[in-house]
C-alpha cells in the first residue's frame, strides 16, 4: 500500500513534470520534477493539500494538480515563500516522526487531519518550527491550496476546471479569458 | 488659443489627472500628462481569478508592478514591515492610464450635503481632525453634473428621497436589477426603506460612441471587454489628446518637483529605460492618488521646503482615510445568484446620516461578485475553512448567499498617515511610501451599526443563517484612499486652498483624492472627478489673461 502510493506519486510526477516543463522553458535533459522542492517535500505537500481539499464526489486537490500551482508559485513568482515551505515542511516531518514514527505522507487520513487541526490552532510543539511558526506555514499552504484549486488552470492547478464543475459554473466565466486557451 | 504659450504638467493619469489634462488642454494650455504605468490594453494585460484589481494574489492586473514598488508598513510598536500588493496594507489603487477607473466597480456617488460639513452637523470628535470642507455640496454640484455627462453615468434617483439630485436625470437610464438585486429591493421596500438602482459610470445604453453594457459579472476588478465601462482612459484622456495640446508620457515616473520658493518650476522623471529627465512648466498639477501625491511632495524637500513641499505645518500625508467595508451575509435555501453583472445594483441611502448616536454612516449595496477563490475566503464565524466541510460549503452555498455591504464614513485622525521611508527605496532609488497609524476607534461603533442594519435586511429576507463582517480598527487607505493633502481655508490646518492650490506656492495644484477633507459614506470617485473639473476650470480662469 505504502510503496504503491510512492510509486503513484512518482508516476504523477513524471507525467505532470512533462506537462509542466515544456521543452521551450527548460532543457529536457535533467529529470527535475519539481522546481521548488524535493520529492520527499513534494509528497508531504501533496498529502497536506489533499487533506485541505479532499476528494469526495468531486476530485480533490491532488487530482486538480494543486501541487503544480504551488511549485510554479514558488519557483517563478514568489520564491520568497520557498523558505517558509522548507522550514514548515521540515517541522511537519519531524513532528510527524515524533508523534507517529512515520512520515506525514504515510500517516492515516485521521492522523493527518488531527495533525493539521492542531497546526491550524498552533497547538503542536513549537520546537519543530524554530524559524517559522506552524500557524504561519499552515495559513500559507491553506491559501495556496485554495488558489491552486479555484484559480485558473493556466497557473497549474484546477485541472480540467474541476472546481468550476463542482460549483456548477460554466467556464470561462470571465468573458475574454478564453484567450488563454490554445 | 489665447493660452497657447502656457504649459502645464499633470502627474498621474488616473481619475483626477485625466479630467485635469482635458480641462487644461481644451483651454489651449500645452499639457504634458505623466503616467508611471502603461495604457491598459485589453489583449495585453492578464486577468483571471487570481490576477485582477480586486483579487491580487498573483499580481495586480492594472499595476503597479509589485517587484519594483515595495512599500513599508510601520506598526504601532515602531516595527516596520516590507509589503507588496499581495501582502498587508499596501494601499494602492492602480498604475495605468485611467488607474482605478479602468477596473473599478464604477459606482457613481454624489456625496450628500452633510458630507461636506461633518463638523457642523455632528460637532467635534475627540482625537479626530474632523472638519467641514471649505466648499459645500452646492459649490460642487455643477461639476458633479459635468462628470456625469462627460464620463457618462446611468441611473435614476427619483425613488431615492435621500439623493441630493433626486429630481435631476442622468444622461443614461438606470440599470435593471439582477436576481438578488430585485429580491433585496423588495425586502427593503417591505421594511419601509428606499432602495434604488445604483448610479453607474457604465453605459446602460450606447453612449459617447461606445457600446452598452453586456452585463458581464466579472466587472469590478477587471477591464471591460467591450469598453462599456467609463473611465478617464476612454473619455477625457482621449479628448485631451485629440486637442493636439496634450502629450501623454506613459511609463514615466515623476520623482521630484523643483521650486524656487514661490513657484513650482520643473519636475524630474524617469522614462521607461530608467533614464532621468527634467521638464519645466508654468503650472504643475499633482494627481498621483492620496498615497503617491503625499509621497511626491515629501520627496521634493529642498532648502525652500525642508520638510517637503506644502508641509510647513506637517499636514502632508496626514488624515489618510479609506473605507472600512462593513455589512452582513446570509445563507438562503434557494438560489439567489445569477450571472448577470456586475452584481452590485441595488442600494439604500437610508443610513448615511442622522442615525441615532452615529456620526455619519454609509450606503448599503448588494455585492458585486466573488469568484470561487474569493468565495472560499468568506465564511460564517467558526465554519471550517478546509476539509470535506469546506468543499460542501462551496458547492452548496455559492449560489445561495446574499450580502449587503457598504463603506462606512471614517472619522479622520492625524496619525493615520503616509510618510516616506528613510531606509527603503524603490527600483528607481526613490524613497517609498510608509503607511502607518490606524482608524479612529469610533469607527468600530459605526461599522457595527451599519452591519446590524445589513443583517436585519437579510434576516427579513428569510436567510436561515446570517452574520456580520468587516469592522473598523486597523490601518486604512486602500482603493478609496483620500485625505492626505486636505483642502482648507486656514494654511495652518490644511495643505491646499479651496481650489486645490498648495498654500505655499502660486502654481502648484493637487487634483485627486488627497484633497478630500472627509471621505463620505460612499465610494469616492465621482467626487474626485468633480473636484478635478472644478480645479481645472479655476486654473484656466486664473491663468488665462
Ligand atoms: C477594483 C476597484 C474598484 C473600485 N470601485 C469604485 C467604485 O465603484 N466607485 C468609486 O467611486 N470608486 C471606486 N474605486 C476607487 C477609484 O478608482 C479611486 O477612488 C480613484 O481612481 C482615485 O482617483 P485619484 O485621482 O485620487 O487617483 P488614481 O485614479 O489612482 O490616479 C493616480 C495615477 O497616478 C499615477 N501615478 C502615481 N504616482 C505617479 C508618479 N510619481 N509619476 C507618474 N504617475 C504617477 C498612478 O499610476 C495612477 O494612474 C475602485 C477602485 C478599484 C481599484
Amino acid at each position: 500500500m505504502k510503496s504503491n502510493r510512492r510509486q503513484f506519486i512518482k508516476q504523477c510526477m513524471l507525467l505532470y513534470g512533462s506537462v509542466l516543463f515544456l521543452p521551450s522553458c527548460r532543457p529536457s535533459a535533467a529529470p527535475v520534477w519539481y522546481s521548488g522542492f524535493t520529492a520527499q517535500e513534494a509528497s508531504a505537500i501533496d498529502a497536506i493539500c489533499e487533506q485541505l481539499i479532499p476528494a469526495d464526489d468531486y476530485p480533490g486537490a491532488r487530482e486538480a494538480g494543486v501541487i503544480h500551482y504551488i511549485d510554479k508559485l514558488l519557483y517563478q513568482r514568489f520564491p520568497q515563500h520557498k523558505q517558509t515551505y522548507r522550514q514548515g515542511l521540515a517541522g511537519v516531518e519531524a513532528c510527524s516522526q515524533a508523534l507517529y514514527g512515520n512520515s506525514f505522507a504515510e500517516l492515516t487520513g485521521a492522523q493527518q487531519i488531527a495533525m493539521l487541526e492542531l497546526m491550524e490552532r498552533g497547538e503542536l510543539p513549537a520546537r519543530y518550527w524554530p524559524q517559522t511558526t506552524q500557524k504561519a506555514f499552515f495559513e500559507l499552504i491553506l491559501a495556496h491550496t485554495m488558489q491552486g484549486f479555484y484559480g485558473s488552470p493556466r497557473h497549474g492547478g484546477n485541472k480540467d476546471y474541476v472546481s468550476y464543475r463542482m460549483m456548477k459554473l460554466d467556464y470561462p466565466l470571465l468573458i475574454g479569458q478564453n484567450r488563454y486557451e490554445k | 488659443m489665447k493660452n497657447k504659450q502656457l504649459s502645464a504638467i499633470v502627474v498621474g493619469a488616473g481619475a483626477g489627472g485625466g479630467v485635469m489634462a482635458k480641462e487644461l488642454a481644451q483651454s489651449g494650455i500645452r499639457v504634458t500628462l505623466f503616467e508611471r504605468g502603461d495604457w491598459p490594453s485589453y489583449d495585453k494585460h492578464i486577468n483571471d481569478e487570481l490576477i485582477s484589481q480586486r483579487v491580487q494574489e498573483l499580481g495586480s492586473a492594472f499595476g503597479p508592478d509589485w517587484e519594483k514598488n515595495p512599500r513599508v508598513v510601520r506598526h504601532d510598536d515602531g516595527s516596520e514591515q516590507l509589503v507588496t500588493a499581495q501582502s498587508y496594507a499596501y494601499n494602492h489603487v492602480a498604475a495605468c492610464v485611467g488607474s482605478g477607473t479602468v477596473s473599478y466597480g464604477a459606482m457613481a456617488w454624489r456625496f450628500m450635503p452633510e458630507d461636506f460639513k461633518m463638523k457642523s452637523v455632528y460637532g467635534a470628535v475627540p482625537g479626530s481632525t474632523l472638519a467641514d470642507w471649505p466648499i459645500s455640496y452646492e459649490d460642487l454640484a455643477p461639476y458633479y453634473d459635468k462628470a456625469e455627462q462627460e464620463i457618462g453615468v446611468s441611473g435614476d434617483m427619483s425613488q431615492n428621497p435621500f439623493a441630493p439630485n433626486q429630481h435631476q436625470s442622468y444622461p443614461m437610464p438606470a440599470f435593471e436589477y439582477n436576481r438578488d438585486g430585485a429580491f433585496l429591493d423588495g425586502v427593503c421596500r417591505e421594511m419601509g426603506l428606499h432602495p434604488f438602482s445604483i448610479p453607474m459610470l457604465r453605459n446602460s445604453v450606447p453612449y459617447n460612441g461606445r457600446a452598452g453594457c453586456i452585463r458581464n459579472r466579472t466587472c469590478c476588478g477587471f477591464a471591460c471587454p467591450i469598453d462599456a465601462k467609463n473611465g478617464t482612459h476612454n473619455t477625457v484622456i482621449p479628448t485631451a489628446l485629440a486637442t493636439g495640446n496634450c502629450e501623454l508620457k506613459t511609463n514615466s515616473f515623476v520623482y521630484h518637483i523643483e521650486t524656487d520658493g514661490r513657484r513650482a518650476t520643473a519636475v524630474s522623471y524617469f522614462d521607461a529605460d530608467k533614464k532621468s529627465h527634467r521638464l519645466e512648466a508654468d503650472i504643475i498639477v499633482v494627481s498621483a492618488s492620496a498615497s503617491e501625491t503625499a509621497r511626491l511632495l515629501l520627496n521634493s524637500a529642498s532648502s525652500h521646503f525642508p520638510k517637503g513641499i506644502g508641509n510647513r505645518n506637517d499636514w502632508v500625508g496626514r488624515n489618510l482615510q479609506g473605507h472600512a467595508y462593513t455589512g452582513a451575509s446570509g445563507l438562503f435555501d434557494f438560489d439567489l445568484l445569477d450571472l448577470s453583472g456586475p452584481g452590485a445594483c441595488v442600494a439604500i441611502m437610508d443610513y448615511n446620516h442622522h442615525n441615532e448616536g452615529i456620526i455619519g454612516g454609509g450606503v448599503l449595496c448588494n455585492e458585486f461578485y466573488q469568484l470561487p477563490y474569493a468565495f472560499s475566503q468568506h465564511r460564517p464565524p467558526g465554519a471550517p475553512r478546509w476539509g470535506k466541510a469546506h468543499k460542501q460549503y462551496q458547492r452548496e452555498n455559492y449560489h445561495r448567499l446574499g450580502r449587503m455591504i457598504g463603506p462606512i464614513q471614517e472619522i479622520p485622525n492625524f496619525d493615520s498617515r503616509v510618510m516616506v521611508s528613510d531606509r527603503v527605496r524603490d527600483y528607481w532609488g526613490v524613497p517609498v511610501v510608509v503607511n502607518t497609524g490606524s482608524r479612529h476607534p469610533i469607527d468600530e461603533k459605526h461599522c457595527n451599526f451599519l452591519a446590524s442594519k445589513a443583517e436585519a435586511i437579510l434576516k427579513k429576507a428569510g436567510a436561515y443563517q446570517t452574520w456580520q463582517h468587516g469592522g473598523g480598527g486597523g490601518m486604512t487607505g486602500g482603493q478609496h484612499q483620500a485625505g492626505t493633502c486636505r483642502m482648507g481655508d486656514d494654511p495652518a490646518t490644511s495643505v491646499t486652498d479651496r481650489f486645490g492650490r498648495v498654500h505655499d506656492l502660486d502654481n502648484l495644484y493637487i487634483a485627486d483624492g488627497s484633497l478630500m477633507v472627509t471621505n463620505g459614506g460612499f465610494n469616492p470617485v465621482l467626487t474626485i472627478l468633480a473636484l478635478a473639473y472644478r480645479t481645472g476650470e479655476h486654473i484656466v480662469n486664473q491663468w488665462s489673461v
